[in-house]
């Protein structure tokens, strides 16, 4: 049962509508103009600190863990430094716009547009990477949904984990500056290379003074409120307690559960407010709050019941955050998410189950609160307590799509095969979706999205877009003279290799930007190894620097696709080369028969070896091609076939598929079939889909289905789950996720919208609020299979 | 043809939930000796027709051995169903021996129409036996299954001295067999007659009327209702009053 207090909270989060705000982007310019000339890092670094000493300060009602970063509760903020551009051309349409849309006033956008756009023109990231990118890259990777890299160059990269465990539990921010300044007395002034690390000491000097500024100011604004209140009112003797708390912390190491849930959301804040991030993952929560939990259950100091009012109020807190992204960006990751990954479970560094009572408490926070933040995600190991898979399945019953349901041992192994040690492996968590990270590392884990089905359109379309008919990839010759299955075969891949070296190229291209625009000295405080070394995370500062991650869209698709080629061209004779390319070129139409076919040809997810083969040897091939570049700091590229919504805009540009999919209609997500086309039980879909080698995919893989919420109503129900999930993972699966809402109350949701406000639902690899999705995305939803009880 | 090697079989169907423990494939052998008008899969009334088809022992195999993990991590395995699996008793044993060897744990569901000394070495490999009993008047069984009652009595109390799981099931069918008078009928031969009594209600649906259009068949008579929740939990507080126990595979 929530408490009255998030009842409340809860409600605004529900009914609010999100808003922008512009003090951030306005004290980030003012600061900029004053600071011309100094080191990138160092400006960075000065702009935080402003804005952490002139943002408005706000504790809303009823908040027991406070922090603000503009002036609405239920907020987004800009990053001009990024991009401009598109907020300048979109914002006008935020309010309007069908998926993920904010409130921004007129007076608002005269604002920007006269205060703190002119300042940025020619300046933002957006700007340098457009410059900079060659012109045969940009045509192909640029807005084009066939390969797009977008988030990585409008916006910051984000997907970092603080590290509380090992930095800012024990040290505080406090602890930091002294950590740096000892660092700076050692250093020289005639070293070249000392010189950028006192600029780099310097700026995180400068951050961690500004989230201490920040957290003090809160603690001044809470005892100004407490001080009007009547001396016998309960919330004046929580204002004294959030300021004495907000005094404490960040700047000092925590020593209550309170002051650590507190430092945790400050973190966060500060994350946010220094890049607006994608994937800020809270990490390992139930283990490195355990401890203050247990002393302070212990002591006495706090109740259970308190401790979850707190959790579920920092839940409220993680998704009144708004991630202000452009309506392109919004098509990839729709739903108002921020990927704020949150992980429990596991085993720990030692190989010992890790669960404990924060473990339950946190999925009953989703329970209780659901909330699409935190994005929940569970590691089961083989030997888990059965009490953990059942709460597991439980969770999953109730329909909000959490958790993410991983496989903690298949994790252990993708960050073996990404070179990590093997304590740091066990103590992996997830970043952004599904991706396996670690709290001691820099990386791009979503860098590029690549839509395979254009790889192959451009191989049966001598090199040309069916959708417009211009030349995108290389030349071919006409579909109707390939002889052999070998030869289209080949030349899929020809056209496909290709696409990925443009993925390579948009990557590198936007690493060396980045490493020039935009360091990173909050977030690199929160990272070990950029402290000890003196290095910003966009320089490689961390411990482990992980190869960008490359996300493969529409392996179901194109296996799919190339089994009816094999099958009804080159084994049945059924239809030649030519028909079927005019087939697909005129999307099916006059070709009803020949369709209905091509839609009888084994489908990948039910396995069947026949189509599924296929999959696994592009998937292969995938892993070799991607894995033999390397990035900025010569660590390989990365592979995944995660999800996230970006099917639906890669579907979009794509024509029809010999598949028998229609133009336009969304292409296939992660290792899941095509929708729609896994006949057979989810047995079955999970057997295609662990065929894949998904350990070598380090970047993560995403398999969602939909059950009929029959099957897991009842606890047997839910006993069976947690079995199949076990059987699943033993074969060698990384992840899966369910929807269990039936079509029935998806369509009334969207009838009725008003009435289905907090109905939570898996997109891919996340959860969001089901009215929050644009009518396609909806639409994308209800069309999975769903498996029946049978 | 059914031989030891092969027979007809309606339908292969996994992930089955509620026929027995954990997660299982169901085997759903063709051909039944009683003719119950209500029956939910009526394709399996007869051994030959257009929604039935010859499949070789080593066929199910195949099938069933990809669905290994799931039994092992789950606590299923495979239960024969039908029609009346027992029809087909060499096929039926072919497989039974298969499963048993790899390990299987296997469930039947029966009609109890059988000759007992024939298949009694196919029962005893089975974890769970689940016969019906359609109704205790003999000339009402025999008015609405075309057998008569004796022989599964008969049946029923000699499945009981095996090693295997008896669970008694009672389709719960309003207009044929849901009366008080009946239900206390069955309870009391099962109180009377067996080890340790245990009864599961399946209420009667019409989710097999679409197969009785496809065979060109009569719908079931709409006479035929599905128990309210109440005349459902009144039949369980009944057996409850009778000592027998009410399982469920929901």
């Amino acid at each position: 049962m929530l408490t009255e207090r998030i009842e409340n909270i809860r409600q605004n989060y529900v009914n609010a509508k999100p808003a922008i705000s512009t003090e951030r982007a306005y004290i980030w310019t003012q600061s900029h103009m004053k600071t011309a000339g100094k080191a990138t890092c160092i400006r960075r670094a000065q702009a935080f600190y402003d804005t952490c000493a002139q943002l408005s300060v706000h504790i809303f009602e009823g908040e027991l863990i406070v922090g603000a970063i503009g002036e609405f509760r239920k907020c987004g903020i800009l990053t001009p430094e990024f991009s401009w551009k598109w907020v300048d051309k979109e914002m006008e349409h935020f309010a309007d716009r069908p998926q993920d849309p904010y409130v921004m006033t007129k007076e608002q956008c005269d604002f920007v547009r006269k205060e703190i756009f002119p300042y940025w023109q020619g300046k933002s990231l957006e700007e340098a990477f457009l410059a900079r990118i060659p012109t045969e890259t940009a045509k192909i990777g640029v807005d084009t949904s066939i390969i797009d890299s977008d988030s990585k160059w409008r916006q910051a990269v984000g997907e970092v984990t603080p590290d509380y465990q090992d930095v800012l539990f024990p040290k505080g921010f406090g602890g930091i500056i002294k950590d740096a300044q000892e660092k700076i007395k050692k250093l020289t002034a005639t070293s070249t290379d000392d010189l950028a690390k006192k600029d780099f000491y310097d700026s995180i000097i400068l951050t961690s003074q500004g989230i201490i500024l920040y957290a003090h100011r809160y603690a001044d604004a809470a005892e100004n409120l407490a001080k009007v209140l009547p001396e016998d009112s309960e919330r004046r003797a929580e204002l004294i307690e959030i300021a004495a708390i907000c005094r404490k912390v960040p700047e000092n190491p925590p020593t209550t559960f309170k002051e650590a849930m507190q430092f945790v959301w400050f973190t966060q804040v500060g994350g946010i407010i220094s890049e607006n991030p994608l994937s800020l993952n809270p990490g390992r929560f139930d283990q490195y709050m355990y401890p203050y939990y247990q002393k302070d259950v212990a002591e006495g100091k706090i109740t259970q019941v308190e401790a979850q009012e707190r959790i579920e109020a920092l839940w409220l807190k993680y998704s009144d955050w708004v991630w202000t992204i452009s309506a392109n960006t919004a098509d990839y990751f729709a739903g108002y998410n921020q990927f704020q990954n949150l992980t429990i479970g596991g085993k720990t560094r030692k190989g010992l189950d890790a669960t404990n009572d924060l473990t339950y408490m946190c999925m009953k926070a989703t329970a209780e609160a659901k909330t699409h933040q935190p994005g929940l995600s569970v590691r089961v190991h083989a030997d888990c307590p059965q009490e953990f898979l059942g709460a597991v399945t439980e969770l999953v019953s109730q329909g909000t799509g959490f958790p993410a349901i991983h496989n903690d041992s298949v994790g252990y192994q993708m960050l073996l095969n990404a070179g990590y040690e093997q304590e740091d492996a066990r103590d992996w968590n997830n970043c952004g979706c599904v991706v396996p990270h670690y709290r001691k590392t820099g990386e791009w884990t979503a860098a590029v999205n690549v839509n395979f089905g254009s790889a192959l359109e451009y191989a049966l379309n001598q090199g040309k877009s069916n959708m417009t008919g211009k030349k995108m990839g290389l030349c071919e010759k006409a579909a109707k003279d390939f002889i052999t299955y070998d030869e289209v075969e080949k030349a899929f891949y020809k056209q496909f290799d290709n696409l990925c070296k443009h993925a390579i190229i948009l990557t590198i291209t936007a690493q060396r930007i980045h490493q020039e625009m935009v360091p990173r000295p909050f977030l690199s405080s929160t990272i070990e190894a950029c402290i000890e070394d003196g290095r910003d995370l966009s320089m490689g500062g961390a411990k482990y620097n992980i190869g960008p991650v490359i996300t493969g869209i529409g392996l179901a698709v194109v296996a799919n696709s190339l089994a009816v080629i094999k099958k009804l061209i080159f084994t049945d004779a059924v239809c030649t080369m030519e028909e079927l390319a005019s087939a697909v070129n005129n999307n099916w139409v006059g070709y009803e028969a020949l369709r209905t076919k091509a839609q009888a040809v084994p489908k990948y997810g039910n396995d069947d070896d026949y189509v599924d083969t296929i999959a696994l040897e592009i998937a292969n091939h995938y892993y070799k091609e991607i894995h033999q570049y390397k990035d900025i700091f010569d660590a390989p590229f990365n592979t995944a076939f995660m999800g996230i919504s970006n099917y639906i805009p890669m579907g979009r540009v794509l024509g029809s598929t010999p598949d028998g999919r229609l133009a336009g209609e969304p292409s296939s997500e992660g290792v899941s079939p095509y929708v729609g086309t896994d006949h057979g039980t989810p047995l079955a879909a999970m057997r295609s889909a662990a065929k894949i080698n998904q350990e070598i995919h380090s970047g993560g893989t995403l398999l969602n289905l939909r059950l009929n919420h029959d099957l897991v109503a009842t606890k047997r129900g839910q006993a069976n789950l947690g079995a199949m999930i076990q059987a699943f993972f033993a074969l060698g699966a990384f992840h899966v996720q369910f929807n269990t809402i039936s079509s029935k109350v998806l369509r009334a949701a969207q009838a009725k919208p008003e009435a289905y406000k907090d109905l939570l639902v898996r997109v891919a690899g996340y959860s969001t609020q089901f009215v929050n999705l644009s009518k396609s995305m909806q639409d994308a939803i209800i069309a999975r299979t769903e498996h029946g009880e049978l | 043809m059914i031989t030891q090697d092969s027979g007809y079989i309606m339908q292969l169907q996994n992930m089955s939930v509620n026929d027995g423990e954990g997660i299982r494939t169901n085997i759903f052998l063709a051909g039944c000796p009683m003719t119950c008008p209500w029956c939910s899969n009526p394709e399996g009334q007869t051994l030959i027709n257009p929604m039935t088809k010859i499949t070789t022992v080593d066929e199910v195999v195949t099938f069933v051995k990809k669905q290994m993990l799931f039994y092992r991590y789950s606590g299923g395995g495979v239960t024969f169903s039908g029609g009346e699996a027992t029809v087909q008793a060499e096929f039926l044993r072919s497989m039974t021996n298969a499963f048993y060897d790899r390990g299987i744990s296997l469930a039947i569901e029966t009609c109890g129409a059988f000759a007992f000394p024939v298949v009694k070495d196919i029962l005893a490999k089975m974890d769970t036996i689940f016969i019906d009993i359609k109704h205790m008047d003999p000339v009402q069984h025999k008015k609405w299954t075309g057998y008569a009652l004796n022989p599964i009595l008969e049946n029923i109390c000699s499945v009981d001295t095996l090693q295997s799981n008896l669970v008694i099931r009672v389709p719960l069918i309003v207009g044929v067999n849901a009366d008080e008078e009946n239900l206390v009928a069955i309870l009391n031969f099962l109180r009377n007659n067996l080890r340790k009594p245990q009864i599961e209600f399946l209420p009667y649906h019409t989710y097999g009327e679409e197969k009785y259009r496809q065979l060109g068949k009569a719908l079931p008579d709409v006479n035929f209702h599905t128990p309210t929740e109440e005349e459902q939990n009144l039949a369980i507080k009944l057996a409850c009053a009778f000592g027998v126990e009410v399982v469920s595979y929901r």
